[in-house]
């Protein structure tokens, strides 16, 4: 194993599971000593100045081996016994021992003997992984024909001792595709058609449904909702009052954009800075609702620069850890402590968004251009009109007042002549004239109803919160320790000087160029950062483990190469997120069983080796699909307005502000969990007691609890409920058999059947929604 | 094939699997706590009802923490200031302003100073003062610790409530009672433990984000025991569904998890079914505990209760301890509104006095039934607020005081603290600490340490930090007040 990974690319990776004496063997910075030094001295000895001890910075090779004011270095390269480093770190008097017994950290004696190594073979020092490139890795020559994603995966095992785990069943296998891809199990059709298919000729099979999924509306409802997680998506303003808001179509947006494959760089582009690209369309404005999904404070009494402040601050973390993978937002009070981001490079990366007008844009799709242009025409053609004939209008005016108020179209019109002749709206003076001198004049009624329902139309379109880049820009200053009331030194854009370079064409340098910069090829993150969350959905678990920190604190890939490979390769397909799906799925890898083998599990107890599948609990989102699909009930509508399907009593008092819940009827109360209305402050309990995130700020990567109120909200909650009786009756109608399949994909087996048909047809639909494997991707 | 005869699995018990799930828990839960970085961050959310070892032996086992919400007047309740009296109507001192911000600064906030009309008294052996608005509490002060110099950072109440509750004003961050049952598990194996009680007109402003578990698994998160209806959210069957309906679906249900278990070897199956036991439990547990009507009329005269259905904080309060006696970890009583600016909904001459009625018996009731027991010990009582108020006085169209948050009272009673103690010491107004000024993260770091957890080291990992209850500020653990 150590060959191997001393040997590509010069560079090594840590093995997690995989401990091996320190003595005698070649250390490597990256894998064994940045890993201890990181966790204990680089917040006293690292990057961040002002939190340095004793001059000493332990993060380069220059600073630790530097001449410190006791005279002494804290590493001598060659020289274990005269390093003050090692002196300290395992010092007899724990007043004097590193790191300081108050942090509660220590080394072990393992640790000392991995430094002790490292000083003793020349204290190397490397470049962070991640902060290089990704090198073009050959996938290794695993002597069959395998896709390169099992050649990297096998390489490891087999140098490990262990064996792949088999193909899961057929039934398994399509399950495992259709929810990845759509989020949805696959129907019985699909399941026969299917089975069919594959025991005849199994990769035509596979490739065929891969092709089908990826092409299903579904697919983009799917992975929306893993983007609109790091989007902090939802439909109200958070805070206290947590008064709902409409940026629902940013939810259609990304998932349009996922079902068109729109590349990630254009969809980044888009998102951080779409009103900028030049000739913006609609669409491209809407996306731009990736980063007014910040939280709006109404309360009384607030300031609201302190909020608008805030907002920014979470603008910048989510940036970082959404396509940098990186924790930027640490830098927001101080230098960081670990990663080189200077607290100047923080509100350096703030100033690109610290620019801009946060208004909400009525989305109007096709009649964009055509509604707003027709209104304009017959308005210029009715004013022509109405200014021709303002004699007439007058006299009108006149003999109104006479009639006077005793009938109610004399009070309407009193209404309307109350209003100052000024003041009168155009369509208040369309409406005096239809009453008066236009009443018989049919060319006249004809336009008026027109130009009214272009003003309907407009009226009644959707808005949503959109960017808008100001033209003078604001001026951006450092605040001391993040404090808004405490501004510094001013500062221009920029982006943090150990990333790659960035070079604007323009000054001040913008948004689009931020966002360019994001997805230079020369960036050594973005790629990495995306395939490696992409991944993580697959196997519920990253090869970089720590998907929102590639930094100097997270931890070290499983499977460097892998990753890299799949990085380069993302980008050379012009970064299309159904390309990279096709890789994954077509991989052994990924087809492998998910049961787990006694004999492999000490030895691999995580699964970081990819000896099998993972079983995963479905998200919050596609246990209501799931069940919903299965019993027949679920509307594939794609898009709109959010819904509300039916919520405990009493579950909106929670809040401070008590919102309406009126649970939708007929077919949009069986919609999607991604269409669910979505409180912040009183999130929908069905999906959060499953761990849907409450987006107040970015996630990647959702927990998986397994806790008594899931088991409650399944067995009793009136929603869940609904379908059980959906259910029952599909039982009552097809049978057994056919309701197990379409919950677990599989047969049921005798005693399965057993069990169930002792049961009523409620009771055993009711048992289907709650087993283990209706919610689990097996 | 038969799925459910995978030879390779076929000798692998129930009983076995359990036991490889156990030392899991134990394995996982310790090296959280040791602060180390768990590979199996997820498999965290699954340790349920176990307890789990603390950093030093805990003097309390347990918190009730009575909140208070809204910002009860310390100056009407426990901080007697006579020179404030005396100076009634005049203008503080300019210097007492200078770099202070408040809330509502260019609307209602007045610079006049406000006496207090309250009459106040010392009590106890301890000799503490607290005014004629709490009679009751008056005879319990010799069990009671004092910290009069509380301060916080944010003087509106939604941000105020989440930094006293999870340490920072930003939503998102897992409560105290969440930490608390990460960090400790649970004694309880029917009820969830980290439960909620509300009573007033009206949920906190904040709302379910204060007993929220943030970046915590949910099953720390606080369960709120529901007034009306069913007392925990679908703890009751579909209606319709018999209980023996329901048993029989509890039962195939674990029979068919169990096969599945046995199956594919997944230890989360085996968590699962737990989890359904619990629930089933629960069904249970949840609506016997709100039964109070085996407690004696003594009892319920003594908390106060004159009708033991329906719903108060006088029944929050007898809740609570029965809550104790079935080893919940951390219930937080939440009682509005104390955010009496003045007007005619929320003044000092009406409503103050009102709602101090409502929680003065219960809460004395509370103290003395747990000492009664023997509960008291290991049981930390906690009464305040998100902040206090303003030594000036608002005038609107009665008297009132905006929120203030340099200086306030919290009072703390049993497990481990000190009983007779009045800590921290405010100026001639009570404007400001002039001794032992008390950050919230102070309280924070002594609530865990009396708990047996040290705040540094009970960390969860977040965005590439260690993320802890106590932020990254220093916190001091109140080591004088400690028995």
């Amino acid at each position: 194993m150590l060959v191997l990974f001393g040997l590509l690319g010069g560079r090594c990776f840590a093995a997690p599971e995989v401990t091996e004496r320190a003595a005698g063997r070649q250390i490597c910075y990256q894998r064994d000593v940045l890993p201890i030094l990181a966790r204990n001295c680089f917040a006293c000895h690292g990057f961040d100045l002002r939190a340095r001890q004793a001059g000493l910075r332990l993060d380069s090779r220059d600073g630790a081996t530097a001449t410190l004011e006791s005279g002494h270095a804290a590493v001598v390269p060659g020289d274990p016994a005269g390093s003050g480093l090692l002196a300290r770190v395992q010092h007899a008097d724990p007043a004097q021992r590193m790191p300081p017994v108050e942090t509660g950290k220590a080394l072990t004696s393992e640790q000392l003997d991995i430094l002790r190594a490292w000083i003793e073979q020349g204290a190397v020092y490397q470049q962070h992984w991640a902060f290089v490139v990704p090198a073009d890795h050959p996938p290794p020559d695993e002597g069959e024909a395998y896709e390169p994603i099992d050649a990297f995966v096998r390489a490891r095992l087999r140098n490990a001792g262990l064996v792949p785990a088999p193909r899961a069943d057929p039934w398994t296998l399509l399950r495992r595709l259709s929810l990845d891809l759509t989020g949805l199990p696959p129907t019985l059709e699909d399941l026969d058609q299917f089975l069919l298919e594959y025991s005849d000729a199994p990769e035509p099979a596979w490739r065929r449904w891969t092709e089908k999924y990826l092409a299903s509306p579904q697919y983009g409802e799917k992975w929306a909702r893993w983007w609109l997680d790091q989007a902090r998506y939802a439909d109200s303003n958070g805070y206290s009052i947590d008064a709902p808001r409409e940026i629902w179509k940013f939810r259609d947006y990304v998932i349009e954009a996922f079902n068109s494959d729109l590349p990630l760089d254009q969809f980044t582009r888009e998102q951080l800075a779409g009103d900028m690209i030049p000739g913006a369309s609609e669409q491209q404005r809407v996306a731009t609702g990736f980063h007014r999904n910040t939280q709006i404070n109404q309360e009384g009494g607030i300031d609201r620069e302190q909020f608008r402040i805030d907002s920014l601050f979470d603008r910048v973390a989510t940036t970082g850890t959404v396509w940098l993978g990186l924790s930027i937002g640490c830098a927001q009070c101080h230098d960081h402590k670990f990663d080189p981001i200077t607290q100047r490079e923080y509100y350096q990366f703030f100033a690109f968004l610290n620019n801009q007008d946060e208004p909400t844009m009525k989305v109007l799709g096709a009649d964009r251009e055509a509604v707003p242009q027709q209104k304009q025409a017959l308005e210029a053609e009715l004013q022509k009109l109405l200014e021709a004939r303002a004699d007439e209008i007058a006299a009108f005016e006149t003999a109104v007042v006479q009639e006077g108020e005793s009938t109610e179209r004399g009070k309407q019109l009193a209404k309307l002549l109350a209003v100052a002749r000024d003041k009168r709206t155009f369509a208040q003076r369309l409406s005096l004239f239809a009453a008066g001198p236009g009443a018989s004049d049919q060319e006249f009624q004809a336009r008026r109803n027109q130009w009214l329902a272009c003003e309907q139309i407009l009226n009644e379109a959707p808005s949503t919160m959109v960017l808008q880049e100001l033209t003078r820009p604001r001026t951006t200053r450092i605040f001391v320790q993040g404090d808004f009331t405490r501004p510094a030194e001013e500062v221009s854009s920029g982006t943090p000087s150990a990333l790659h370079r960035f070079e604007p064409g323009d000054v001040p340098p913008t948004r689009l160029q931020l966002a360019n910069w994001i997805v230079s090829p020369e960036n050594p993150l973005t790629a990495r950062v995306i395939v490696n969350r992409v991944w993580q959905v697959y196997f519920g678990k990253g090869l970089v483990e720590t998907d929102n920190d590639f930094g100097l604190q997270g931890t070290p890939p499983t499977h460097p190469e892998l990753l890299d490979w799949m990085a380069l390769r993302f980008q050379r397909q012009g970064w299309s997120f159904k390309q990279l799906h096709r890789s994954i799925v077509a991989s052994e890898t990924y087809r492998q069983s998910s049961d787990v083998d006694p004999k492999f599990r000490d030895v691999d107890p995580g699964n970081a080796l990819l000896a099998r599948q993972r079983r995963l609990r479905l998200d919050a989102e596609l246990i209501r699909d799931a069940a919903l699909a299965a019993s027949g009930a679920l509307t594939t509508r794609i898009g709109g307005p959010p819904v509300f399907p039916p919520i405990p009593d009493g579950v909106m008092s929670q809040g401070q502000v008590k919102r309406e819940w009126k649970a939708s009827t007929g077919a949009n109360r069986f919609r999607r969990g991604l269409y669910t209305f979505l409180y912040r402050a009183t999130p929908p309990p069905a999906l959060n007691v499953f761990d849907a995130p409450d987006g107040y700020s970015t996630c990647t990567r959702r927990l998986r609890s397994n806790t008594p109120l899931q088991a409650l909200t399944l067995l009793n909650d009136m929603a869940f409920f609904e379908v059980a009786r959906q259910l029952a009756s599909l039982i009552e109608r097809d049978g057994l058999t056919s309701a197990f399949r379409a919950c677990t994909a599989r047969q049921p087996c005798a005693e399965e059947l057993g069990v169930l048909s002792s049961l009523d047809s409620l009771s055993a639909a009711r048992v289907l929604l709650n087993l283990d494997e209706t919610m689990t991707r097996e | 094939m038969n799925p459910m005869l995978r030879p390779r699995l076929q000798m692998e018990t129930r009983r076995h699997f359990f036991h490889q799930c156990s030392i899991g828990v134990g394995a996982i839960a310790l090296s959280s706590l040791m602060g180390e970085r768990s590979s199996a961050l997820a498999d965290q959310s699954r340790l349920a009802s176990t307890s789990r070892p603390t950093h030093f032996l805990p003097r309390a086992k347990r918190v009730i923490y009575l909140f208070m919400a809204g910002g009860p007047s310390q100056l009407e309740m426990f901080d007697y200031k006579p020179q404030l009296v005396e100076m009634n109507g005049k203008p503080i001192p300019a210097s007492y302003l200078a770099g202070k911000r408040f809330a509502f600064m260019d609307s209602s906030h007045r610079v006049d100073l406000l006496g207090t009309r309250r009459q106040f008294a010392r009590h106890g052996e301890c000799g503490a003062w607290v005014s004629d608005l709490l009679p009751h509490t008056a005879g319990i002060v010799d069990d009671l610790c004092f910290v009069k110099t509380c301060k916080t950072d944010l003087f509106n109440h939604a941000p105020a409530k989440l930094f006293m509750n999870t340490g920072s004003g930003q939503f998102g961050r897992p409560s105290m009672g969440a930490w608390v049952t990460y960090g400790l598990g649970s004694e309880c194996g029917d009820l969830p433990g980290f439960v909620v009680l509300q009573s007033g007109p009206r949920g906190p402003r904040g709302g379910a984000v204060l007993w929220g578990s943030g970046f915590l698994p949910t099953m720390y998160q606080g369960v709120p025991l529901r007034n009306q209806g069913e007392p925990i959210l679908n703890i009751t069957p579909p209606a319709g569904v018999s209980d023996l309906a329901q048993q029989e679906v509890m039962r195939s249900l674990r029979t068919l998890n169990e096969q599945r278990l046995a199956a594919t070897g997944d230890d989360e199956i085996s968590t699962r079914i737990n989890a359904y036991e619990m629930a089933f439990r629960m069904q249970t547990s949840a609506p016997e505990l709100m039964d109070t009507r085996s407690e004696s009329q003594e009892t319920l005269r003594m908390y106060g209760i004159k009708d033991p259905v329906e719903s108060s904080y006088a029944r929050n309060c007898l809740l609570a301890r029965r809550l104790v006696e079935r080893g919940v970890r951390f219930i937080q009583l939440w009682h509005t509104n104390w955010d009496h600016h003045g007007g005619t909904t929320e003044n000092l001459e009406q409503h103050l006095p009102a709602i101090c009625q409502e929680i003065d018996q219960p809460t004395t009731a509370l103290v003395r039934d747990l000492k009664q027991r023997g509960l008291l010990e290991d049981t930390l009582v906690v009464w305040g607020g998100e902040f206090g108020r303003t030594p000036m006085g608002e005038v609107r169209e009665s008297t009132g005081r905006n929120h203030h948050i340099d200086a306030f009272t919290v009072w703390f009673a049993g497990g481990g603290m000190r009983g007779g103690v009045s800590y921290g010491e405010t100026d001639e107004f009570g404007f400001g600490a002039v001794q032992n000024p008390t950050h919230v993260r102070d309280l924070h770091a002594t609530i865990l340490h009396l708990l047996g957890l040290d705040h540094e080291r009970l960390t969860f990992r977040q965005q590439g930090l260690d993320v802890r209850l106590t932020g990254v500020n220093p916190a001091r653990v109140l080591h004088e007040l400690l028995v």
